[in-house]
């Protein structure tokens, strides 16, 4: 990759590190529950920049959010977000871009190997965010599971479908000048 | 929308103001990590001295508490939570609920813990730059061979420099499509893609110009080393803040 | 000497498009040339050359005396290069960020960075928002952003594309203003417009592309009657019959 390629990569992994801060701010308010676009910018991190720059824009964005800066969802507050009840979920998105990325690159981008991918990647999240959550709180697995996952599940459905259809539409268009 | 970072900096000269950002960085890690342990006399300790910092920088109580709302109902529920699932001898019973002492003693605790970390950071923020943050980090990552710390530094940055951008764009996205009544279709998927592939890709067109842009002004990761220099009251208050820690530890 | 010379140059797009056809073009220190034409003329392609962010297929260009292909980081610190979106070439965070971020990839001293940002600030008359976010700045100290961005790095040569658009009147007359200083100081500007109307009382020259060539190159009383064939307006005043007037005045 030449200087100028890397330089672009960079600024992506910015772009969407700052989609996904401002994706906490950003809401559709469908149902009872407004959808929040946070997780559907983490999906396409991996979708779109693969595993390396996306593991990067992630890194950089927990980065950020751990020294301070105002990208968590729900404004500033530094490395207590991160140990914080949610602090597990924000971990997770790590290891989850990672593999969104790696699947999704070596089966070519195709449409249900993306969507596989995400739904890999949403399980580590929850992985990650619930073990965390169930530690802090001290409940029961089951009563984790109730208000930290199932609420949310029917929104994540509706972002993964979302985030493969937008990284298939997004794709050609991406990365030409 | 845009005032997501409006609460981020206070400029000021008070003594917070004025330590050397790398310090306050290190006395952030220490204090969160020895507040994580500590037991009701040295957090009692530390909310004083976390009230006394916040007065000494003029920093104002209500402003700070209002932007800790979403975080503290949150700890709410981690305290109801607690109380309610660690078993022990009841103090106050309803039914199938039962609340517990040592629950209700274990809720407090964690949550004035994380209460107490959560506010230092808001601390911190209010009195750094966040250009120096992210000069701290540039700093902080040298030492490490594989990361470039001078890239992650412009990177954090451009990440602040994108967000308001983002959500001025989003916003006239989401108006644009309101004016052509997007609120009569139902289907969320369809809302989520209309909403998300126009703005990703409108900011993705001014990622691409910006990169451009930083090609023409000479980019390169081997830039102009940060400013940074520490003082005597530095160490004075590096000092102070190990003694605290060992008396928070210890108490 | 000429400050930029090009010779031959052309440049065919990666779908197959020819966007420069064989450009000659001679450019003396200290002219203000106005460079016109319509959209997809070749414009922008031609000024991306003169910085090496394209870079020549076939000829040459050759920045006094010396290719461009030779020294990328000589070439960009001597032609300025003010894009058309103001907003998209905002690197920093605050006004004063963004004005180090050049001098700061030149590896200059720290003592020297902020002399020259404090000088770039000054000229541009930024001084009091230094501290500003640059979002927040009306689209005209954008515009004079973009160009203090761009002193700091003491550029010879500076090329502005389309420096009006999107520019409510006090915001042309300020940015005007600002280039016609830096002509004084002895600059070589050189912009791209479709819109005459509001620069060309000031050029020594103008030259007019059309499809990747330059048709027409020469005073801009002598060929202004010409543009509408190529797809630019005629200034009002001279389809009248009378002298181009300023905007300043």
């Amino acid at each position: 990759m030449n200087q100028a390629e890397q330089l672009r990569m960079m600024v992506y992994a910015s772009l969407l590190a700052a989609l996904t801060a401002a994706g906490a701010y950003i809401a559709i308010p469908i149902g009872p529950i407004p959808i929040v676009l946070q997780n559907l910018f983490i999906f396409l991190t991996g979708l779109l920049l693969g595993s390396k720059w996306g593991v990067a824009s992630v890194a950089v964005y927990l980065l950020a959010g751990a020294s301070g800066l105002p990208v968590f969802a729900g404004g500033t507050g530094g490395l207590g977000r991160l140990l914080g009840p949610t602090g597990g979920y924000l971990l997770g998105y790590l290891p989850a871009v990672y593999l969104i990325g790696f699947i999704s690159e070596k089966m070519n981008h195709r449409r249900f190997y993306d969507a596989l991918a995400v739904v890999c990647g949403t399980i580590i999240i929850y992985a990650c965010g619930i073990a965390w959550l169930k530690t802090i709180t001290g409940m029961t697995l089951t009563k984790t599971l109730a208000v930290g996952m199932y609420p949310f599940l029917p929104g994540d459905v509706l972002k993964i479908v979302a985030a493969v259809i937008i990284a298939k539409s997004l794709r050609p268009v991406i990365g030409q000048r | 929308m845009a005032d997501l970072t409006a609460f981020s900096y206070h400029p000021g000269r008070s003594f917070l103001h004025l330590l050397d950002v790398r310090f306050k960085i290190i006395f952030l890690i220490l204090i969160s990590l020895t507040g994580m342990q500590a037991d009701p006399p040295a957090l009692c300790l530390l909310t004083f001295l976390f009230l006394c910092l916040i007065k000494s920088s003029r920093l104002s109580l209500i402003s700070i508490l209002k932007e800790l709302r979403y975080f503290l109902v949150l700890l709410f529920f981690v305290l109801i939570a607690r109380a309610l699932s660690t078993p022990g001898t009841p103090v106050f019973e309803f039914k199938l609920l039962s609340i517990s002492r040592q629950g209700l003693y274990d809720g407090i605790l964690i949550c004035w813990r994380l209460a107490l970390v959560v506010l230092l950071g808001l601390i911190f923020v209010s009195t750094t730059r966040p250009s120096e943050i992210r000069t701290a980090v540039a700093w902080f990552l040298k030492p490490f061979p594989f990361i470039p710390g001078k890239k992650v530094a412009t990177m954090i940055g451009l990440i602040m420099r994108f967000v308001p951008v983002i959500l001025a764009q989003a916003k006239e996205t989401s108006d644009a499509q309101r004016a052509r009544g997007i609120e009569n279709r139902k289907n969320p998927i369809y809302r989520l893609v209309k909403l998300a592939v126009p703005l990703i890709f409108k900011t993705f067109q001014n990622a691409n110009n910006l990169a451009v842009a930083m090609e023409a002004r000479c980019y390169s990761e081997n830039r102009t080393d940060p400013d940074l220099s520490s003082k005597k009251n530095d160490w004075i208050a590096f000092f102070f803040v190990i003694c605290l820690c060992i008396l928070v530890v210890e108490i | 000497m000429n400050i930029i010379e090009i010779r031959g140059l052309s440049h065919r797009f990666s779908d197959g498009t020819l966007g420069l056809d064989a450009i000659d073009i001679e450019i003396k220190e200290g002219e203000f040339i106005v460079i016109a034409g319509r959209n997809g003329s070749g414009k922008t392609t031609l000024l991306r050359h003169l910085n090496g962010l394209l870079r020549p297929q076939t000829g040459s260009v050759k920045l006094a005396g010396i290719s461009v292909s030779e020294d990328f980081v000589r070439a960009r610190q001597m032609v300025g290069m003010v894009f058309q979106d103001a907003d998209s070439q905002i690197i920093g965070e605050t006004v004063y960020d963004d004005v180090a971020f050049g001098p700061e990839n030149l590896r200059l001293e720290r003592s020297e960075v902020q002399q020259r940002v404090s000088m770039a600030l000054e000229a541009g008359g930024l001084i009091d928002l230094a501290d500003h976010r640059p979002h927040l700045l009306s689209g005209g100290e954008k515009r004079r952003l973009a160009i203090a961005g761009i002193l700091a790095m003491k550029p010879r040569v500076i090329v502005f594309d389309e420096p009006f658009s999107n520019l409510d009147y006090p915001g042309v007359k300020q940015v005007l203003e600002q280039i016609l200083t830096l002509h004084q100081a002895g600059h070589t500007i050189l912009i791209t417009t479709h819109d005459l109307e509001k620069v060309l009382a000031h050029a020594d020259r103008l030259v007019i592309m059309q499809k990747g060539k330059i048709v027409r190159d020469g005073l801009p009383n002598k060929i202004v009657t010409e543009t509408e064939a190529f797809g630019v307006r005629q200034p009002c005043t001279s389809r009248l019959g009378l002298e181009i007037g300023s905007w300043l005045i």
